[in-house]
């Protein structure tokens, strides 16, 4: 990835308080950073350090109280949340901590879920769906209900379609949180290959410092304040 | 995988909720069925074609109030009038007072009933046989078919207004487009045994020539006796018949109130299932918004669901309508249903009124639903 090409992520100065009845809990304060194309990054910190929130903010699904947001060239502020939705179908790919299934539908049927809101045929839609779970391993578990698949795999067909549609980007939220060693390294390795072979920019929210060595990047939260890179760089 | 394909597995979820939930709906729309065909059959179905001709001159004052027989010669002059023909309720009892043995028996005149009643189909020697018979009857075919009446069978009816018991015998069956359940015998017959019942008449059934005729016959012969002792009231055979079940009643009103209870109640049921659907998958809602859905994706999402529940439910109830009355016109009480029947027009409406109350129930919870902040249901636990 060339140095010239603007980032393709760019917080300045990204404040969120939350506001509850009458107290108010800040979640990040005054964030900068910026994120270059193709990089996979690990985001560490303390539970309650703020990552999901800046994770869900780079997603459009929750908005900066100030600051400035720009992920691909579009400022998260001034996105409606109709056009947040399409442009999140289109450009991001999120992975969760715990999954996040839909129980009652198989691992092809969930890959398929996003593809639902695009012009693709049928037929088309089918070809994505196996190219995703192929790139995954999982291409012999389509038909399969997430009951029937482990942890690992359950996590790799969320992988699978948080890709399905293409994305430049992947969050992901402690996406090892609730596996086995075994299971999060091949998790990890998807993550890793995906980004070098395929070119996504990858952000990962973790707590293991194992995980965190996949990636090329590690920046640190702390009560909602970024760590300068010096400081974070001892374990 | 479609979208409408998504809703219809999120019904299934919980199966046990959503069978009962299909189920109540069915129980109530069948009720819903039930009360659209007898609404139909007593205030839309305007009958066969020579109905809309024909008319029911009676006492003004009240059915119990009985009519010189003589009007039937000065309604037989007036233009436009084709026939007339008195017909007596004779209100006796055929074996034993079980509802089975009720149907009517109808004193008239032969030759002058088969006039204004062109639709009975009659073989012609059996209808001649009759004009000829003092003591005889012609039966309903299906009155007849649930009796096992044959031609040449006797009846015996016991007077309970009239002291005389009536020995019948079938000179014919005859089909009508709608069930009767009725029988016809000579006038004659008791007039002869009672002689002043010859002066006096319950109704007269009146031909028009053609509908149009009607409403203009049925003032005429009105005008005509507005200023005699006994006044009359001309109706078509349809708001008589009408006026007769409203005797008992305000069944317009009462048929109204169960419809709208009914309506109410399976509104309630769907809607406390769609809530607890929902609130089970606060979570998974803002899954699907993080994929990508748009909230307007998310609400058709639910309310499909809802739909597909009440839908499901709603075509069951009719089909057990449908049974229910299929059953009912084949059975020993089946010539009093008549034209009870759920017609295309029916099975739609009831289909509709279930869409209707699937969306109507789907529609807080769903909106609530796809209206949270992704934030606060990807936090949700449970
Ligand atoms: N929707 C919310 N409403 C209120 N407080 C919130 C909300 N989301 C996060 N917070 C608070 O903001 C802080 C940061 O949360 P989060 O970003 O989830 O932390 P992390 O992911 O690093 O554990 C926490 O104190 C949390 O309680
Ligand atoms: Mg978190």
């Amino acid at each position: 990835m060339s140095q010239s090409q603007p980032p393709i992520v760019s917080a300045r100065h990204v404040s969120k308080i939350f506001r509850r009845d009458n107290f108010e809990v800040k979640a990040l304060h005054d964030v900068s950073l910026d994120i270059p194309a193709g990089e996979f990054l690990a985001l560490m910190g303390p539970s309650g350090s703020g990552k999901t929130t800046l994770l869900n903010m780079i997603a459009a699904i929750d908005r900066p109280t100030s600051g400035e947001l720009t992920v691909m060239g579009e400022r998260i502020l001034e996105l409606s949340d109709r056009q947040a939705a399409r442009w999140r179908n289109e450009k991001i790919g999120y992975v969760f901590q715990t999954f996040n299934l839909i129980p009652v539908l198989t691992a092809a049927e969930n890959v398929e879920l996003p593809l639902l809101l695009t012009r693709l045929s049928k037929r088309e839609r089918r070809e994505h769906v196996a190219i995703a779970l192929r790139l995954v391993g999982l291409a012999d578990r389509m038909e399969h209900l997430p009951k029937q698949l482990s942890g690992g795999q359950e996590q790799r067909v969320a992988i699978a379609r948080a890709l399905v549609t293409d994305p430049a980007i992947i969050l992901a939220d402690e996406p090892t949180g609730d596996l086995d060693s075994q299971s999060a390294t091949e998790v990890l390795e998807i993550l890793a290959r995906l980004n070098r072979e395929h070119g996504k920019t990858i952000i990962m929210v973790t707590h293991d410092p194992h995980a965190a060595s996949y990636a090329r990047t590690t920046l640190h939260l702390e009560k909602g304040e970024l760590l300068p890179a010096a400081a974070a760089a001892k374990p | 995988m479609t979208l409408a394909g998504f809703a219809a597995k999120n019904a299934f979820r919980n199966k046990r909720r959503t069978t009962l939930t299909v189920l109540s709906i069915a129980v109530s729309l069948l009720l819903l069925t039930l009360l659209m065909v007898v609404w139909r059959a007593f205030y839309i179905d305007q009958g066969t074609p020579s109905d809309a001709r024909r008319l029911v001159t009676r006492n003004r004052v009240s059915l119990t109030f009985l009519l010189p027989a003589f009007y039937e010669q000065k309604i037989r002059a007036l233009p436009g009038v084709v026939a007339v023909a008195p017909s007596n309720w004779f209100g006796g009892i055929y074996k034993d007072n079980k509802p089975e043995n009720f149907f009517g028996q109808f004193g008239t005149n032969p030759a002058d009933l088969l006039k204004v009643y062109p639709d009975f189909k009659i073989p012609p020697e059996q209808a001649a046989a009759w004009v000829k018979d003092r003591a005889g009857c012609i039966v309903d075919s299906r009155l007849a078919a649930a009796h096992h009446w044959n031609v040449g069978d006797h009846l015996f009816i016991k007077g309970s207004i009239f002291p005389v018991t009536l020995d019948l015998t079938v000179d014919g069956i005859f089909v009508s487009p709608v069930a009767f359940q009725s029988i016809y015998f000579n006038q004659e017959y008791v007039n002869q045994a009672l002689p002043f019942m010859a002066n006096l008449d319950d109704t007269f059934i009146v031909l028009t020539a053609s509908p149009r005729d009607a409403t203009r016959v049925a003032d005429a012969i009105d005008a005509m006796f507005r200023d005699s002792p006994q006044p009359t009231r001309t109706e078509t055979a349809k708001s008589f018949t009408l006026d007769f079940i409203n005797m008992l009643g305000n069944i317009k009103a009462f048929m109204l109130a169960i419809a709208s209870a009914v309506v109410f109640a399976i509104l309630l049921v769907s809607a406390n299932t769609m809530a607890m659907s929902v609130r089970e998958r606060i979570r998974e809602i803002a899954v699907l918004k993080t994929l990508g859905f748009p909230k307007n994706s998310i609400l058709a999402l639910l309310i499909g669901e809802a739909v597909t529940v009440t839908l499901l439910g709603g075509l069951i109830g009719v089909f057990l309508a449908s049974l229910l009355l299929f059953g009912a016109a084949h059975g020993p009480a089946g010539q009093m249903l008549g034209n009870l029947r759920v017609t295309p027009g029916v099975f739609s409406l009831a289909l509709v009124a279930a869409a209707l109350v699937g969306i109507l129930s789907g529609l807080l919870p769903s909106w609530r639903a796809a209206s949270q902040p992704v934030v606060q249901g990807l936090r949700h636990v449970g």
